[in-house]
Order: structure tokens, then sequence, then C-alpha cells
């Protein structure tokens, strides 16, 4: 077995021992089961448009847990080791600091994957029966991984900077509220009082992930975007609402590689 | 096995390593001896390319700056202390023996050779085990690879007197062609496992030479205490003061000591015997890292003043 591969599978099943995983299962079944649940039900009384509104609602939940999932146990994955002496261990090792790092990377998001898919993916299952379009299901499941990895990868890059475990998820935490507290009222106000143009307004929605996730799941169930007032009417009307979810996903993608190569980079040259 | 050429490093402003010149043949036991923070560890660290370096360091015919991970592959490697790894006894063991891509019976062997047999410990998870325990691990990992190089990092530093034997013994019986370096600052330790002797200071080689030489050279340095009836306590002074060529005479409360080498003990005992003077107990204490390191250093400046080869090296 390749040694990447290796770390990937030594990385999935300290993860799938761990407590957390068992956890985060279980409260991303919930949260998901309440989210279908709920906007079923709604759609029961007042058809889908009126579920698409219950459901945007709900996806605040998924801003809420699902960063914060990713980020603690990534946020371990080398500080962890670096504090127990392993991580010494292992460099010492006929290893690259690549291998170990990738490992863990990838071992991690698949663990994160996983968790979400059984939570997730059974309450999307659950909701596909009581007559939720699948397209939406997976939709919002796409963009809840995607989220959820671009935490992943933040935390990794926390990790390999940050000498503690603590220190790590500290910084984490505290990116997490400046990135959720920045979101479009947060924008809108401070546009308004620097009296930025309006196209800087639509990039930086992106430039925030959860925004950005946000944004890309609201427009694949309300495709004017009009649950998100005015800064959703101005998105749609520059980049439209094929583009606005092409574009959430591209900012994700950033979000995943760019603070994954990063943790990367600053592995290889300052361990 | 190792070759070292200006081999250098620094720590912010601070050179802990410098201008280091040395060579290890193959199958030789070497110690590396030296206070804290003389660069013991940060020696072994740039043999296994965790730390950036100035100069040339070969391990094999493998260039550790530009081929670290190969020659990492010829390296086992015991640290001071055992790393808390996740998982049970038997899944770290597989995971890192297939790292190496070793073969995994010949570590069970060592491991049950330890007193670790798979059958019985191999479920356990690992941060239950003792740390004494878990340095056999590691010690198992490495002698089972078959690594022609072992690197040992102070191993005994957290073993009780028992668990240090019984690693020490494993160590010193291990395959003559293995190429060991232990760094250490117990001399002990040093004498159990190694022949030749690399002291460090201040991140210099200040002693580089077969161990008996320095035994021989410092062995002025050892104390022989004896112990006499409390009423002959003043008679046994005057009497070891009376041996002009002996050095000052040194007391504990309960004995008298002298200092003098090996060759010299056992006339002093008769002598005493003799003056009518009996003698209850006997008993050497060798002296201290510190002691040594003083000694070589002071003959480094005094008598050689500049490098030498196969004894005291240039300060």
């Amino acid at each position: 077995m390749p040694r990447l591969l290796l770390w990937v599978r030594r990385e999935l099943t300290g993860s799938l021992r761990a407590r957390w995983f068992l956890a985060y299962s279980v409260i991303f079944f919930i949260g998901g089961l309440l989210l279908v649940t709920l906007g079923a039900g709604t759609t029961a009384i007042v058809g889908y448009r009126s579920f698409a509104k219950a459901f945007a609602g709900m996806i605040h939940i998924a801003l809420l847990f699902v960063p914060l999932m990713a980020l603690f146990p990534a946020a371990a994955a080398i500080t962890e080791d670096r504090e127990s002496g392993a991580l010494e261990y292992f460099l010492a090792q006929p290893v690259t600091f690549g291998e170990i790092y990738a490992g863990k990377w990838a071992g991690m998001s698949v663990a994160v994957l996983l968790s979400l898919t059984i939570g997730f993916g059974t309450a999307g299952g659950v909701a596909v029966l009581r007559g939720v379009p699948p397209h939406w299901v997976m939709a919002l499941f796409v963009f809840v991984a995607l989220l959820a990895l671009a935490f992943v990868a933040v935390g990794m890059c926390l990790s390999t900077i940050a000498r503690t475990r603590a220190r790590a998820t500290t910084v984490g935490i505290v990116l997490w509220l400046v990135l959720v507290a920045f979101g479009s009222l947060g924008i809108i106000t401070a546009f308004i009082r620097l009296g930025l143009p309006e196209a800087s307004l639509v990039a930086w929605t992106f430039v925030n992930p959860v925004e950005a996730f946000r944004v890309g799941v609201i427009a694949t169930l309300d495709t004017d975007l009009s649950l998100l007032g005015p800064i959703g009417a101005g998105i749609v009307q520059r980049i439209g609402i094929i583009g606005t979810v092409a574009v959430a996903m591209l900012s994700l993608g950033f979000w995943i590689l760019g603070p994954g190569l990063a943790g990367w980079a600053w592995f290889r040259t300052v361990r | 096995m190792i070759r070292a050429t200006g081999l250098a490093t620094q720590l912010g402003r601070h050179w802990v390593l410098q201008d280091l010149d040395f060579t290890v043949q193959p199958g030789e036991r070497i110690a590396l001896l030296g206070l804290n923070g003389a660069g013991k560890t940060t020696l072994l660290r740039c043999l296994l390319g965790l730390v950036p370096f100035r100069g040339e360091l070969w391990v094999g015919d493998r260039n550790v700056r530009s081929a670290s991970r190969d020659a990492r592959a010829l390296i086992g490697y015991v640290p001071q202390r055992a790393p808390h790894f996740s998982g049970t006894l038997g899944e770290v063991v597989e995971f890192l023996t297939r790292l190496r891509q070793a073969d995994s019976a010949m570590v069970h062997e060592k491991l049950a050779a330890l007193g670790l047999s798979m059958d019985d410990h191999g479920h356990k998870a690992l941060h239950t085990i003792s740390g004494g325990m878990l340095q056999k691990v590691l010690l198992a990992l490495a002698l089972g690879e078959r690594n022609p190089l072992l690197l040992l990092d102070e191993p005994t530093a957290n073993l009780d007197p028992r668990a240090r034997r019984e690693f020490l013994r494993v160590v010193a019986n291990a395959d003559p062609q293995t190429t060991i370096m232990l760094a250490s600052h117990r001399l002990a330790d040093v004498e159990a496992v190694t022949d030749r002797l690399l002291v460090l200071h201040q991140g210099r080689i200040v002693f580089d030479g077969d161990r008996t030489d320095l035994r021989e050279r410092l062995g002025a340095l050892s104390v022989l205490w004896i112990k006499v009836p409390a009423d002959r306590r003043s008679h046994a002074e005057a009497w070891l003061h009376s041996r002009r060529q002996l050095p000052p005479v040194l007391a504990n409360g309960t004995a008298v000591g002298v200092r003098v080498d090996q060759t010299a003990r056992i006339g002093i005992l008769v002598g005493l015997r003799e003056a009518g003077i009996p003698v209850e107990d006997f008993w050497v204490d060798s002296p201290s890292l510190h002691e040594i390191l003083e000694h070589v250093l002071g003959e480094d400046s005094s008598t050689h003043g500049t490098a030498v080869t196969n004894g005291l090296t240039e300060p």
C-alpha cells in the first residue's frame, strides 16, 4: 500500500474511533431531519415556494455548526501529534512532510464527509421520501460538504501554524466568528459606511466562504435570490443564477485549496 | 556509515553545532557525550534531516540534505521520550512497520524478546502502557526493521534502573553490523554500549577517541573511598598524607577518599592494612561528566591548544 494511503487510513481509522465522529453524525442527522421535516411540513400547507423559504432559513443552522464541526478535529490534526511528540517521530521515518500532511488532510476530509453523509444523507433520504425534490437535497448536501471541506482546510492550515491545539482551535473560532459576523448585514453596513461600489459588494460576498455557501445554496432553491434582499438582487443582476451557483462553488473551492495548500507550504518550510 | 564535514547549524542567532568533522565506520558504536545543550540531540536531528544545516552530511551513500528521506530509510530512531501514539500497540506496530516497508515478523520477534509479545499486548491501547514499555516498542521497531544505523537519543532517561539495564542489554546485543550512535549524559550507559566517544561541548567536538583512552586518561579523576573504623580514621588520613605522591585526602563523614588511578588502588588498600589500619569497605566513584569536561577542556587549552586527531579537537 502506498505510504500516502497508509496515512489516510490511519487518520480515518482514528477519526472513526473518536467520539466526535459519532456525535457529529448524530447532530448532522438531527439537524438535517429538523430542516427537511419542518420545511416539508410547510410545503404541505403552502407549496414548494414557501418550503424554499423555510429551507433557506434552516440553512443558517448549518452555518452555525458545520464549520465548527469541521474545524475542531482538523485543528488538532497536526498540533496533537506535535504536542505528543509523535510528529517528530513520524518525520524521523522515511516519509516526506507532504505525505504526512496530505494523508492527514485527506483522511480528515473523508472522515468529515462520511459523518456528513451519515447524518445529512439519512436526513436527506427521509426528505426525499416525504416529497422534497431530490435535486434540492443533493444541492444542499453538495454545498454543506464544500463548506465542511473548506473549514477542514482552514483547520489543517491552523494546525500547522499554531504550536498547540488550543491555540489553533481558538484562532479558528475567532475566524469563524468574524466570517459569520461579516455576513450580508455586515457587508452592507461596511459598504454603506465606506461608500464602495455595488460591484465590489458582490465580489466581497463571495470572498467570505460562509456567505458563498449561503448565497450558493439559496440560489439552487430561490432562482431570483429574493430571499437575500438587495444583495441577492444585485448578484442575480450581474452574474445570473447559474453564475451565482458556479461562483459560490468556486469560492468554496478556493477556500478548500487555498488554506490547505498554505498549510502544506508552511509545514514544509517551518514544521 | 556517517560522514560529516563542516557541519554547523543554528537556532536563531545561536550556533548549536559548529564546524563538526567526523566519520563513523559501519558497525561502529559511538557515544555522543555532553552536558544538556551541548548539541547531541541537534546532531541526531541533523542526521534525520529534521533541521537545516551547513556543511556536508552523509548517511551511507545518501546525502542527508538532498535525499533526506532516503537517508532516513537507513536509520532506526529511538527518541528520549516515547511519543503518545493513538491506537493499540498492534495497530501502531503494523502502521510503522508498513511505513518502513519492513518485515513485521522481525519486529514481533524483537518485541517478544523484550517481554512484549503481540499476543499479550497487541490489543492494548498505547496510552495505557508505560513510557518504559513504549521505549522498548520503539527499540524493537528500530532493531526489527534491520536498519544499518541506530540513533538513540538518551533513550534511558525516563526508565527505571531495571528497565534501563534491560534496554541497554538489548542494544549491546544488537547485530554487530549495526552502527549505533547513542546520545547520553550517563557514563554508565555509554560504557555499556559503545566503544568510541564523541564529546560535545557548546556545539563543538572536544574529544573524539576510544572510550578506553579516555578512561585511562581520566583514571586519576576517580575517587577511591575507604571505610575504616572511626577511631582509626585520623591514622588513615595521616598515612594517606604521608604518601607524598597522592593528591589531597578527601573525607565524607564515614570514609576517607583519595583521587588515584586504577593502578594505584590495590597498593593503597594493601598499604593501609600493612600499616595496621583495617579496611572495612571501599568503593570507587567515577568522575562526573562535569569533571570529565573540565579535564578535557583543561587539557585542550593547556597542553594541546590546537587541533587534535583521535584525541582533543580544536577549540
